[in-house]
């Protein structure tokens, strides 16, 4: 049984995994106005970069450039096990999974920032630090809003915060929980505005210097961030897997694919701002915010 | 899994840290050697209250407030480092003889 | 067995990453390297059923480290430990003392007869700590979180540069080498680039903002 469901969400994950990469190419073809791009486009890119050379820097740490792939993948994957697919089907059953995803979280931007740093290159490093500047206050509101989503559940267990959705989901109960969460996506996946790691404007930043295996490596790990994302913003904001007539199972993979849109048309549509108004933004106005959150959520459970 | 070995784990890692606190010129990596110190001794709380405490929730209370503790130092310090660097451009230790200015 | 083969493996991995933080020439594997001591002690507090101990551990040690990386890399001359650097100094003693605090507590552990009066099977661990903290030790816990913002008042007030001293663009220039002599480090005129370069460990993004304080005091 658990090694169906490993075998179910490792293909889920590749359908995901393709899906964006879909989604990428056409939001990317309809903004630019050049049209769809080839099909098979993404899947020739994925084959040159698996057959080219890998090239190196000058005394590159490749150690941390193989440990910061194989983490970020890793971190993707534990995240995805902590999703509930039914009552008291989790991959990894634990008392505080809200807090693990947490931890996750935070070693995301250890991994980008090893990324970033382990080529030896200006670049590659700016992109790191800028990273991590963005990628630490982003992951301080999260926790807020993901507290207030374990209020009305009174348990840090994710299953829990799954059934206290039954009647009403946490979408509505704290409406202001689900678009704070998503911008920590955008910066979980290094996307669009929270994109300050791997943006055009440091010629790719910390993957600047990533090519062949490497870089096809860390593309799939940020897409595998990105299902994994969804599928946490699915199980705490939008009720995982209840609803009626279909398995569990199935709602969440629709809500896991529901919000994996959203992010992806998020992360095409909003613009970047430089780094220092970013940190105003959301030391002024957004960690303010999610303390609103919070004492809504707060208000609403008394 | 013993009380005794967790003891001796906590023992290890504190007798590394202590190493590394008196051995490093750097105010940093002096830093992570209290971290190591403090690790162990998280250790040993967290296996004092697993093992001989019956389950009394003030041994978590004790390991949540070390855990405090850690946070404090590393704040308190990288702020006295980030002073003492402007006042007298100083990164190791060799270069503060005292403490006045 | 599983518990007692994990638990080996773990302490294993802390004892041997705790003591790579001292060994390794990069600051940045130096820090990783505690980082990955600390999730290591968290997966044996999980162990021992301490579940939100051991989580919370790892996120904020994450998190810790990751700043520890950055004021490493700020601050250290040598970050990558591209070149060969001796860092320490009372090496011996240092040994000494390890080792003898080690084998101290070793012996303390062995010799003492210790309680042994193991958790209760089946308890909620995690709904006994919640209901202490906003409990019984209410008080104690509240007191931490007053000493942590009174950690952040402090910290901002010792590192920000402007104070009773003067503003933030004066408070940033460096102090004279000599007792009242001109700012250390690089200064405007001397256009090579890196002339006095005596500000070492001084960090990229810090020079053009020195450059930039300097000509502010000759214009005065």
């Amino acid at each position: 049984m658990t090694l169906l469901t490993v075998l179910g969400m490792l293909v889920f994950l590749c359908t995901s995994v393709w899906l964006a990469v879909a989604l990428d190419t056409a939001c990317r073809g309809w903004i630019s106005g050049q049209g769809a791009d080839r099909a098979d486009g993404p899947l020739r890119t994925a084959a040159l970069w698996l057959t080219q050379q890998r090239l190196t820097t000058e005394a590159p740490d490749r150690m941390n450039a193989l440990l910061s792939i194989a983490g970020y993948m890793a971190l993707a994957l534990t995240g995805l096990a902590l999703v509930p697919l039914g009552p008291d089907t989790a991959l990894i059953a634990l008392p505080t999974s809200v807090v693990l995803w947490g931890a996750c979280e935070a070693l995301v931007v250890v991994v980008v920032f090893l990324h970033g740093w382990s080529p030896n290159a200006p670049l590659a490093m700016i992109g790191a630090y800028r990273y991590v500047a963005i990628g630490l206050p982003i992951m301080l509101l999260s926790m807020f809003v993901l507290i207030a989503a374990a209020l009305p559940a009174q348990s840090l267990d994710l299953r829990d915060i799954v059934t206290s959705q039954a009647d009403v989901w946490n979408l509505i109960r704290q409406p202001l929980g689900l678009p704070l969460f998503l911008l920590l996506g955008l910066s979980l996946t290094l996307r669009g505005p929270f994109d300050y790691a791997d943006s055009a404007d440091l010629a790719g930043g910390t993957s600047v210097e990533a090519s062949g295996p490497d870089r096809l490596g860390w593309q799939i790990a940020r897409l595998a961030m990105l299902t994994e994302f969804s599928a946490m913003a699915a199980t705490v904001f939008l009720g995982g897997y209840l609803g009626p007539v279909l398995p569990g199972p199935l709602w969440i993979a629709l809500k896991t694919l529901l919000v994996m849109t959203l992010v992806i048309g998020l992360s095409h549509l909003a613009a970047r701002m430089p780094v220092s108004r970013m940190m105003s933004l959301i030391w002024m106005i957004l960690l303010p915010l999610s303390f609103a959150d919070l004492i809504w959520a707060g208000l609403v459970a008394l | 899994m013993t009380l005794t070995a967790i003891l001796i784990v906590a023992a290890a890692l504190f007798g590394i840290g202590l190493f590394g606190a008196l051995s490093q010129k750097s105010f940093v990596m002096l830093m992570m050697g209290l971290e190591l110190m403090l690790n162990g001794t998280l250790l040993a709380t967290v296996g004092f209250w697993a093992y001989s405490l019956g389950g009394l929730p003030k041994g978590q209370l004790l390991a949540i407030l070390i855990m405090a503790v850690m946070a404090v130092e590393l704040a308190i310090g990288f702020a006295l480092v980030v002073a003492v660097y402007r006042k007298r451009q100083a990164d190791v230790i060799e270069s503060i003889k005292t403490l006045k200015n | 067995m599983t518990k007692d083969i994990l638990f080996y493996a773990l302490s294993a991995l802390a004892i041997w990453s705790g003591w790579r933080v001292f060994r390794v020439d990069s600051m940045i594997r130096a820090t990783f390297a505690l980082m990955v001591s600390f999730i290591a002690v968290g997966g044996i507090a999980l162990l021992m059923s301490a579940d939100y101990i051991g989580v919370a551990t790892v996120f904020m040690m994450a998190v810790e480290m990751m700043v520890m990386g950055l004021f490493m890399v700020m601050f250290m001359m040598n970050p990558a430990g591209l070149n060969p650097m001796q860092m320490v100094h009372q090496y011996r003693f240092s040994i000494g003392a390890g080792i003898a605090a080690f084998v101290g507590l070793t012996v303390a552990i062995l010799t003492t007869p210790l309680p042994d009066n193991p958790l209760p099977p089946g308890g909620d661990t995690l709904r006994d700590l919640g209901f202490e903290l906003l409990g019984n030790s209410m008080l104690i816990f509240e007191t931490a979180g007053v000493t942590l913002l009174a950690t952040m008042v402090g910290a901002v007030v010792l590192s920000s540069a402007s104070g009773r001293f003067g503003s933030a663009g004066q408070g940033s220039v460096p102090p004279g080498l000599t007792a009242g002599g001109p700012p250390a480090g690089r200064t405007a005129e001397d256009g090579k680039g890196h002339g006095g370069h005596a500000g070492h460990g001084m960090s990229m993004q810090k020079k053009p903002a020195m450059q930039a304080h300097d000509d502010h005091g000759k214009g005065h």
